[in-house]
C-alpha cells in the first residue's frame, strides 16, 4: 500500500505544480498594454474642448505651401541619388586596390580578405547641435522609474 | 607600401540651407495647426479667464499659486541663462591647422609633411611594408609613428580602402630594380588622444585638401573619402 499512496501523493503534487506553470505561462502570453501607444480616456472626452480654432488657411499659404513640398521631394531625390552614387565610387574604389593587391601577392590578397571581428560590436554617438562644453559638470540627479510592472 | 588615411568625422551637424528650413518651418506650422491643445495651454486660458473676472470684480479667488504664465517666465529666464559653447572655435578663428577643434562640421583628414626623393610633401602618413608583416600590421605601425601611442583610432578592416600607384624618377629606378611603388591607403576613424609627431602635420578639410596634395595622389584619396 505505501509505495503506491507515496505514489500517488507525488503525483498529485506534480499535477499541481504544473498547473501553475500553465497558468504563470498563459498570464506571460497575454499582451501588456504599453501606455505611450494607447489614447488616455479622458482626452477622448474633452476632445471638443481641445480643438484649435485658427483662421482658415489662404489659397496663397496653400499654393507656397504644396510648392515647397515639391521642391523638398526634388531635393530629397537628388540628395539620395548622388549618397547612392557616391557609394558606388567608394565601392570601385576599395575594388580596385583589392585587385592591385591580388596582381602584387596572392598572400597579402589573402590577408586582407580577412573577416575583421574587432569592426562589430560598434558604438559611436552621432554629431550634435553644438560642441560640448569644456570642464562642465552636470547637475546631479535620481531617476525614479514609475511604469507599471506586468508579471 | 601603406598609407593610412586618418579622418575626425564631425563633431556638429552642418547648418541647414534655406530649402531645409523652410521645410522644418512648414512641418512646424502644420503639426500645430493639427494638433489638439496641451494640458498646459488649457490651464493657461482657464487663469486668463480667472483674471479676467477678477478685474470685473466678481470672484474673490486669490491666486496663491504661480499662474501658468509665470512659469513660463520663469523657464525662458532659466534657459536663456544657459550657456552653449559656440560652434565656431578659438581655433577657426585662428586657424589653426594642427587643431582637432577647427571646423567642427567638416570631416578633417590628417596629413603629414614627408620626404619623398628629393622632396618633402605633405602626404598622408606612409611606409614601406616590411616582410612578415600583413598590410593591416603595417598599416597600424604607420599610424603608431606618426602619431605617436597616445591616439586612439578605429582601422576600418583589414582590406585596403585605396589605392595609388606611382614610377620612380630614372635615377632611383635603376638604384632598386624597381619601376615604381604602389601605395596601398587604409582608412581608420580617429576616436579619441593627443598628436605627437616629430614631423610638421596639418589637420585638413576637403577643400584644402585639394589644395594641397599632388593632384593624381589627390584623386585617388578623394575617391575613397565621403564628399562633403
Amino acid at each position: 500500500m505505501d509505495p503506491a499512496v507515496i505514489k500517488a501523493r507525488e503525483d498529485r503534487k506534480k499535477k499541481k505544480i504544473e498547473k501553475q506553470i500553465r497558468r504563470l505561462e498563459k498570464n506571460a502570453r497575454q499582451l501588456k498594454p504599453i501606455e505611450e501607444c494607447e489614447v488616455p480616456l479622458g482626452l477622448l472626452d474633452e476632445k471638443k474642448s481641445r480643438i484649435r480654432s485658427l483662421p482658415a488657411l489662404s489659397t496663397e499659404t496653400l499654393e507656397n505651401r504644396a510648392l515647397l513640398e515639391k521642391k523638398w521631394a526634388t531635393y530629397k531625390k537628388n540628395q539620395n541619388l548622388a549618397d547612392i552614387q557616391m557609394l558606388d565610387r567608394i565601392i570601385f574604389a576599395q575594388q580596385k586596390a583589392l585587385d592591385e593587391l591580388r596582381k602584387e601577392s596572392e598572400e597579402l590578397y589573402q590577408e586582407a580578405m580577412q573577416v575583421d571581428c574587432r569592426l562589430l560590436p560598434y558604438k559611436t554617438e552621432g554629431p550634435l547641435e553644438t560642441p560640448p562644453i569644456e570642464s562642465y559638470e552636470s547637475p546631479d540627479g535620481d531617476y525614479v522609474d514609475v511604469s507599471k510592472k506586468w508579471e | 607600401m601603406t598609407a593610412v588615411c586618418l579622418e575626425r568625422k564631425p563633431v556638429i551637424v552642418q547648418e541647414l540651407n534655406k530649402l531645409e528650413s523652410d521645410y522644418k518651418n512648414l512641418l512646424a506650422e502644420v503639426e500645430f495647426e493639427r494638433s489638439l491643445k496641451s494640458d498646459h495651454e488649457v490651464r493657461h486660458e482657464k487663469e486668463i479667464k480667472q483674471m479676467e473676472q477678477l478685474k470685473k470684480g466678481g470672484d474673490v479667488d486669490v491666486h496663491l499659486k504661480q499662474t501658468a504664465q509665470e512659469s513660463v517666465d520663469a523657464w525662458t529666464e532659466e534657459a536663456s541663462q544657459f550657456k552653449f559653447s559656440s560652434k565656431i572655435t578659438e581655433a577657426d578663428k585662428q586657424n589653426d591647422v594642427k587643431s582637432l577643434n577647427r571646423k567642427l562640421d567638416k570631416h578633417l583628414v590628417l596629413v603629414v609633411k614627408q620626404k619623398v626623393g628629393k622632396d618633402s610633401l605633405y602626404l598622408l602618413p606612409q611606409d614601406l611594408r616590411q616582410d612578415g608583416e600583413t598590410l593591416r600590421q603595417t598599416a597600424e605601425r604607420v599610424l603608431k609613428d606618426a602619431c605617436g601611442s597616445d591616439v586612439k583610432a578605429m582601422i576600418y578592416g583589414n582590406a585596403p580602402f585605396g589605392f595609388y600607384k606611382y614610377k620612380y624618377p630614372k635615377h632611383v629606378r635603376n638604384e632598386n630594380n624597381s619601376i615604381g611603388a604602389k601605395v596601398f591607403i587604409y582608412f581608420a576613424r580617429y576616436q579619441k588622444g593627443h598628436l605627437q609627431s616629430q614631423n610638421d602635420y596639418k589637420w585638413l578639410d576637403r577643400a584644402e585638401l585639394e589644395d594641397i596634395l599632388p593632384p593624381e595622389y589627390n584623386k585617388s584619396v578623394s575617391q575613397m573619402l565621403i564628399d562633403e
